[in-house]
């Protein structure tokens, strides 16, 4: 008995797919670490995405060639330790002192220096309303 | 107030609960009078549920900040529009939503379909199942009905929700999540009563479009909220939350698409069960991602316990219609085989895998950090590179099978008949590429295939129009537009598709030509300074302030010229919300219908003492396609989706008691 040619399309098919996955994620990365400030020492090499919450006002200018410097703590674990950040770009509207923020870059010399224009911070949508401070 | 809300919860709950117990018996035991119970159980929830919805409404519309969510979620000096919009922007008030949804869709397909009794008596438990999950989660678990002490004044709303877009973007999108739910139900409806014919998929064609249709327009809704409000200058970022959203409208769009074989040619009838609760599946699961926290995104959904309720009723619901497929199996098999690997079948298979593959490698990514930490123990995440990667890889090919599929003939195709009918999309596909490329557009190779492909479609499209308007006036006579409107009157699902196909290509040219060929520039300015980008010269001019309802309004007035004339005035800013105590970026864009594109600018920095302007601008040609798309698209939705009598009459023939056997 002939036996139809569709099981044999999805076959390859599926095959072709984890192909491309497997040469993907070999070839052309597997993703970015994201890591909290305590983990930095574990990744001295290679950009990562930094999750953190700032500590204390900033300072400098985002668009000056010193650029922006600010602190970034622990969100879980040990929250005392912290990094400081030195970042260029846009600074999103809801940045400051408290919010939780991911950056992307690398560590240099202690101070993890980010991509220009990768801060962003947690967007507090819905689900998490403001709260009024007192 | 809050205790009749709680009330109605309640009596939700016992009805719901009453609807799946009676039901379940009632269709085991084949007890035509518990049936009718349990429908009418199921109908009568809605009802109570409305009346739980309009107590939160009221005290939304008073301010009634004795209701928690009500304190919590808004505030005096917020826009009764905003208020009432609130019910959708906390996490009780949406699972209020969504149950007050399903209710509603539920009543009302149970009311339609009242005659199919074999197929809904099974129904009515599978959408009570569902409705009582998510009412004992309102009822015991997360209630919009909590009351303290009243604050003098509420938190307020967010800013970023405080747009018009809240108003439509998010009950659009529960609409279409919600809406799977029936075509499911029906699907497991029709597996437990073993009437595994073409009937369920009939009876909710039009429930899956329209889910489908809302998803879709919830979505571009939702993509142009972000584009208007974020102040980022995009309108997708592969956010995981957006992603929730992605992948159960291409499982969906993957079922609408392989019903039609199982419709013509009884195929794939485990196929469309298994995508009829991925996409099922999928929208609990995007609802799981956003209650849980165990992803980064950037929209911060707090940290609730609901992620692990969600979690075990996607078990449930997976382990349910896994097994309910698998028990059928012998119910499901096939006489009919694909006839060959060219054939209308086989390319609306090819269509499928690769919707699958897309949505499936979406999915991967959005549970890659969940999966690393376990294995590795080290959270990584993928980003867009990966995201795009894929959307090229499944998408182009995709984009290039809407072309195609709709011109080739069931069952085989011979070559020859192949190279007849594609002569003139290849030909126009050839042409612009070349085109493109001599204008010196070939930069960028996805944004020139999207091109090369878009022409391809869009000739075949044309194509079709054409051919069935020349044919239906040979045969009535009459203008070309009265053909036109009586070919597409007595085709809707077939021309109502192609319009749609339209639409999506519209957005494909759209995404590519802002993507691939936008221009970014950023300079801090002083009053009476310009800049130059892309043709244009932007001359900052001054700051103003101005008091709003709710916020105050800083804008810098920025004039436009190209070529010495002097186009627009734009007012990009920022606003503060004082109650809320943030502050918001506030776009201005001008519209230019020269490259059907935007002049976007963004006050990225604004210092008042100094008057100082860090200004942001960006030409997206061609981004204003993809909004319009939307328009279309709700337009071929609603051509395909339309009542058609001559339709109707031949389905109940088909399916009418008796005719099976003769």
């Amino acid at each position: 008995m002939r036996r139809s040619p569709a099981r044999l399309v999805i076959a390859l098919s599926v095959a072709a797919v984890l192909a491309v996955f497997i040469l993907y994620t070999s070839v052309a990365g597997a993703g970015t670490p994201q890591i909290q400030p305590s983990d930095l020492a574990r990744h001295q090499a290679g950009d990562v995405m930094l999750v953190g919450r700032v500590v204390g006002a900033a300072t400098g200018d985002a668009h000056a060639s010193g650029g922006l410097h600010f602190v970034l703590r622990n969100v879980q674990g040990d929250k005392s330790v912290t990094v400081p950040v030195s970042y260029s770009g846009t600074v999103p509207d809801l940045f400051r002192a408290g919010r939780e923020v991911v950056v992307e870059g690398s560590l240099h010399n202690g101070t993890f220096v980010a991509k220009p224009g990768s801060l962003s911070t947690k967007c507090p949508s819905k689900y998490a309303p403001a709260k009024k401070s007192t | 107030m809050a205790a009749l809300g709680r009330a109605a919860l309640l009596l939700s709950f016992g009805l719901v609960l009453y609807a799946l117990v009676a039901g379940t018996l009632a269709a085991w035991q084949r007890r035509r009078r518990l049936a009718l119970s349990a429908q009418n159980a199921l109908i009568a929830a809605f009802g109570s549920t409305v009346v739980a919805a309009l107590v939160l409404w009221s005290a939304l519309a008073r301010s009634d900040f004795s209701f928690t969510y009500v304190a919590e979620h808004t505030s005096r000096a917020l826009p009764l529009g905003y208020r009432l919009a609130a019910l959708w922007s906390g996490q009780e008030g949406s699972l209020l939503l969504w149950l007050l949804i399903l209710t509603g869709y539920s009543a009302l397909a149970v009311w339609l379909n009242r005659r199919t009794r074999d197929l809904v008596v099974w129904v009515v438990p599978v959408l009570a199942g569902v409705a009582s999950f998510f009412v004992f989660m309102l009822c015991f678990i997360s209630s919009p009905f909590r009351t303290a002490a009243a604050p003098g004044d509420g938190a307020g709303m967010v800013p970023s929700l405080q747009n018009p877009y809240m108003l439509a973007h998010p009950p659009l999108l529960y609409l279409g999540y919600v809406g799977l739910s029936i075509p499911f139900a029906f699907a497991m409806g029709a597996l437990l009563s073993r009437r595994t014919d073409e009937r369920w998929i009939v009876v909710t064609r039009r429930w899956t479009l329209a889910a489908w249709t809302f998803l879709g327009v919830g979505q571009l809704l939702g993509s142009h909220w972000a584009y208007v409000e974020i102040g980022w200058g995009g309108y997708y970022a592969w956010d995981p939350v957006e992603n929730a959203a992605l992948m159960p409208w291409l499982a969906a769009t993957a079922f609408l698409h392989s019903v039609m074989i199982q419709e013509k040619r009884g195929m794939l009838k485990v196929w469309n069960m298994v995508l009829v609760a991925l996409a099922f599946c999928l929208s609990i699961f995007g609802t799981f991602l956003t209650r849980s926290g165990v992803i980064n995104s950037i929209h911060s959904f707090s940290q609730s316990p609901l992620g692990g309720w969600f979690l075990g009723f996607i078990v449930v619901c997976v382990i349910f219609s896994v097994g309910l497929i698998y028990l059928r199996l012998p119910l499901l098999r096939t006489k009919t085989k694909l006839e060959s690997l060219v054939s209308r079948e086989a390319t609306f298979l090819y269509n499928n895998l690769l919707l699958v593959a897309l949505c499936l490698t979406i999915l991967w990514g959005v549970v890659y950090p969940l999966l690393t930490q376990a294995v590795t123990g080290e959270t990584r995440s993928v980003s867009k590179p990966y995201y795009n990667f894929f959307l090229h890889s499944f998408g182009l090919p995709l984009l290039l099978l809407m072309g195609i599929g709709p011109l080739v003939a069931w069952r085989r195709a011979s070559l020859r008949a192949l190279g007849k009918t594609f002569v003139v999309p290849a030909v126009a596909a050839v042409v612009t590429g070349s085109v493109l490329i001599a204008l010196g557009y070939g930069s960028s190779t996805p944004g020139l295939l999207a091109y090369t492909f878009g022409a391809f479609v869009a000739a075949s499209i044309v194509l079709e129009f054409v051919r069935g308007t020349r044919a239906r006036r040979a045969l009535s006579g009459g203008s070309w537009p009265a053909a036109l409107a009586e070919l597409v009157g007595r085709n809707r699902r077939r021309y109502g598709g192609y319009l749609v196909h339209a639409s999506i290509l519209m957005l494909a040219i759209g995404i590519a030509g802002s993507s691939a060929y936008q221009t970014v520039r950023e300079r801090g300015l002083h009053p009476g300074q310009s800049m130059n980008v892309a043709g244009y010269v932007l001359t900052y001019q001054r700051l103003e302030q101005r008091q709003e309802s709710n916020a105050v309004a800083t804008r810098a007035v920025v004039d436009v010229s190209r070529g010495g004339s002097h186009v627009t005035t734009l007012h990009p800013g920022k606003n503060w919300y004082p109650v809320e105590q943030m502050p918001s970026n506030e776009v201005s864009i001008y519209h230019d219908p020269r490259n059907i594109g935007d002049l976007f600018t963004i006050a990225d920095q604004i210092d008042a003492k100094s008057h100082t302007l860090f200004l942001k601008v960006l030409v997206k040609p061609l981004v204003n396609l993809i909004w319009a798309a939307g328009f279309l698209f709700v337009f071929g939705a609603l051509v395909a989706m339309w009542p058609d009598a001559v339709e109707q009459r031949r389905l109940a023939e088909r399916y009418a008691p008796g005719a099976a056997a003769a």
